[in-house]
């Protein structure tokens, strides 16, 4: 797998500032991709324009996925990823605001790796941030390959 | 009886005195005439004449007494008398007393024979007499039993004969009976089946055709109908005039009009009336009783006859009854139709209902989770840059513009736990709880482990152990318990570690936990509303006031209570009551 990126889909401006500041925070250096709603997410991940350019717009090793989006839903997005072997590998941690078992059931029938409730305030999501560094490696350096590490769980 | 036995009924034995006094008279004479007037002389005079006295005066006694007194003269008069005269007869003395004897004798004995042979014959006279009485006396009983039997007889027979008309009374009332029944049978299936009443009224003409047993010619069921009378139902002979004829004028009018049974003897005799609504028979008489549709006397059931005639009392309420029970089916019919219309109406009405509710749950579930995403985003935004704000321009602000930044925060963390609160509410009030064996214990210090603040040094909290198993629902007895010691350990003095004391009260199948803590305590007054609603008791504590109410909620839904006991200052107690699992040990 190329050098990893991670993209976060999500309709909330304020949230993805506080995504990138928790990035920050944290120290991740891998870079932060975003997308909207539903359809760019895709877009993004078929490299379609304006996303074509891979230097600008990598592939991801992880995607952040907000559930209730515009245009297609976080489901859809799991749904379309999930006919596409090619992102078999890729992990997908559902970021909702919705603490619905079924919504979280649904999620996990649909190939999510895991699923993280949005803290109730934007400054604690670099609590989450960090909970992903120790899950998923993002070191910084971008070699990460994207399979599970051992120890992760599922909250 | 032997006759030698029998004495001589009703005559007692002769007089004595009487039989003396004839042997001195009798004896007395013959001495004077043989012994005295001629004792010289042999006399003809016998001495068995006196003898035949006894006869009459039967005594034997004084039949030998006079014999042996005789025997006695005879000796002396042939020894002394004549042998001293010397007159005689020729004989010698000897030979002539003893020819005098012979005689005596012969006649005593001929007399005692004779009357022994008489007094048997008296007594056999007299048995027979006796025996003859009784045999008269038998013959009059037997007679006089012979009446009774006689009269007994009679009497035999008139109860025969009354028992004959009963029977034959009781097997026509059976007869009767077994058509009314049968009758009853067709009334009482038709109210199972749902054919219309046409079917029914017809089959109510034939039974009463049947019931007045040929003595009626046709009967129908007529309904009046605005001003039109109808034949709904008709068998028999005759045809209904196939569209209706006017009600003015009919009988059935009149019978409506004074609502009882009546009868027409002569149908031609009240050329004023409408003729029957019948074609192809020429009918003379008919009998009506009202029958009552909808509720109200609306037509009558009729029966018609080709013959002028009087009706029967027990015909008038026959077919009075029949009316009756008509008019009890098709009421019943009616109520049992209107009961069924009711019934669609009210399960479609329900079906509405339902689904409108089942589409406004569904809306309000999408709305609550709008207004969890929707509104809780700008609350993540607002405490996320007051905090940020804080951080990193804090420094530049005065204490005032701290704190200020402090309670914005503060204000939408709250909003957001509200919001987060009344969405558990509105599910638990919504959700379908599964009710499963959970052990409390573990679940509590599972919750425990997971939260410092239930640790030391923020808190003690001590379980009385072993707590038995409930019969609950794992998530929401979960919610329950987490508001329940998040209570507790927060609504204590400042500065006072809080201290939670948890233990079980076992009651007939029911189990009550109690949660008993060192914290301000509850007035009285307010013990009974700390479980509403938004009902809170201090502003100086953080709180949304849902969670006793989510705490109340849950418990109920569980088919539980909750309560409280509390005294200001001095800790609150407080209890969930729900069912004990059935098997121990298990969860």
């Amino acid at each position: 797998m190329s050098a990893g990126a991670v993209l976060y889909v999500e309709d909330e401006a304020d949230d993805v500032f506080f995504m990138r500041k928790a990035f920050r925070a944290a120290g991740v250096a891998v870079p932060l991709q975003t997308a909207e709603d539903g359809q760019k997410a895709i877009a993004y991940l078929d490299g379609k324009p304006p996303y074509h350019d891979r230097s600008l717009h990598p592939r991801p090793s992880l995607i952040i996925l907000d559930l209730n989006l515009p245009v297609l839903s976080g489901f859809e997005v799991l749904e379309w990823l999930r006919r596409r072997p090619e992102y078999a590998g890729v992990q997908v941690v559902v970021f909702s605001s919705s603490g619905r078992p079924e919504d979280r059931e649904k999620a996990t029938a649909l190939g999510a790796t895991d699923y993280l409730m949005k803290p109730a305030s934007g400054f604690d999501f670099v609590d989450v941030v960090r909970q992903l560094q120790a899950r998923w490696l993002l070191n910084g350096r971008g070699d990460h390959d994207g399979t599970r590490p051992p120890g992760a769980e599922n909250s | 009886m032997p006759l030698g036995k029998l004495t001589p009924a009703g005559r007692g034995r002769p007089s004595a005195a009487v039989s003396l006094a004839l042997f001195i008279l009798l004896v007395g004479l013959m001495a004077y005439l043989r012994l005295h007037l001629y004792a010289d002389r042999t006399v003809t005079l016998t001495y068995g004449l006196p003898l035949l006295v006894c006869f009459f005066h039967r005594d034997r006694r004084l039949l030998w007494a006079m014999a042996a007194a005789f025997v006695a003269m005879a000796f002396y008069k042939s020894f002394y008398l004549l042998a001293r005269t010397g007159s005689g007869t020729g004989f010698s003395p000897e030979a002539a007393w003893l020819m005098q004897v012979t005689n005596i004798a012969a006649i005593a004995v001929a007399v005692h024979l004779a009357l022994g042979l008489t007094d048997r014959l008296r007594a056999q006279n007299t048995e027979i007499e006796r025996v003859n009485r009784e045999l008269r006396q038998r013959e009059e009983e037997i007679s006089l039993q012979n009446e009774e039997l006689a009269q007994q007889n009679e009497e035999v027979q008139q109860q025969s004969e009354e028992l004959q008309a009963q029977s034959e009374e009781m097997s026509a009332a059976n007869a009767e009976l077994a058509k009314r029944e049968k009758m009853q049978a067709i009334l009482l299936g038709s109210l199972r089946s749902l054919d219309n009443d046409t079917k029914l009224l017809g089959d109510v003409c034939r039974s009463v055709l049947d019931l007045l047993d040929g003595e009626a010619d046709a009967a129908a069921v007529l309904e009046k109908r605005g001003d039109d009378l109808e034949v709904v139902a008709h068998v028999g002979v005759g045809q209904p005039i196939g569209s209706r004829s006017p009600f003015p004028n009919s009988f059935t009018s009149i019978v409506l009009q004074q609502n009882s049974t009546a009868y027409l003897e002569d149908i031609r005799l009240r050329p004023d009336l409408r003729q029957p609504p019948l074609t192809g028979a020429d009918f003379r008489s008919v009998l009506a009783a009202p029958l009552r549709l909808n509720g109200h006397p609306a037509g009558a059931v009729k029966v018609y006859s080709l013959q002028p005639r009087r009706w029967t009392r027990e015909q008038f309420q026959l077919v009075e009854w029949v009316s009756a029970q008509c008019s009890l089916i098709l009421e019943t019919r009616r109520l049992q139709k209107e009961l069924v219309a009711a019934n669609e109406n009210l399960t479609r009405t329900v079906e509405q209902r339902t689904a409108q509710l089942q589409e406004l749950v569904n809306e309000l579930e999408h709305f609550s989770y709008t207004i969890t995403h929707d509104l809780r985003a700008p609350l993540r935004a607002m405490n996320g840059y007051a905090r940020l704000l804080s951080e990193e321009a804090g420094h530049q602000l005065p204490s005032d513009g701290r704190d200020y930044l402090q309670r914005i925060a503060t204000a939408a963390a709250r909003m957001d736990r509200l919001i987060m609160d009344a969405l558990s509410y509105s599910k638990a009030v919504r959700q379908e709880l599964s009710l499963t064996p959970v052990d409390a214990e573990k679940l509590i210090v599972g919750m425990i482990d997971s939260y410092p603040v239930f640790q030391p040094p923020y808190a003690r909290v001590e379980i009385e152990s072993p707590l038995p198993p409930l019969l609950a629902n794992e998530a929401a007895l979960t919610q329950c318990f987490s508001n329940l010691l998040g209570n507790a350990v927060k609504f204590v003095e400042k500065g006072r570690q809080p201290h939670v004391r948890i233990r079980a009260e076992r009651r007939d199948g029911l189990v009550r936990l109690w949660f008993e803590d060192n914290g301000i305590g509850i007035p009285t007054e307010m013990q009974n509303r700390v479980f509403v609603m938004f009902q809170r008791l201090s502003k100086d504590y953080e709180g949304t006031g849902i969670g006793l109410a989510l705490v109340r909620k849950v418990t109920e839904r569980m088919g539980g209570k909750v309560g409280v006991e509390s005294e200001p200052g001095r800790g609150s107690r407080f209890w969930v009551e729900l069912k004990a699992a059935a098997t121990e040990g298990e969860a």
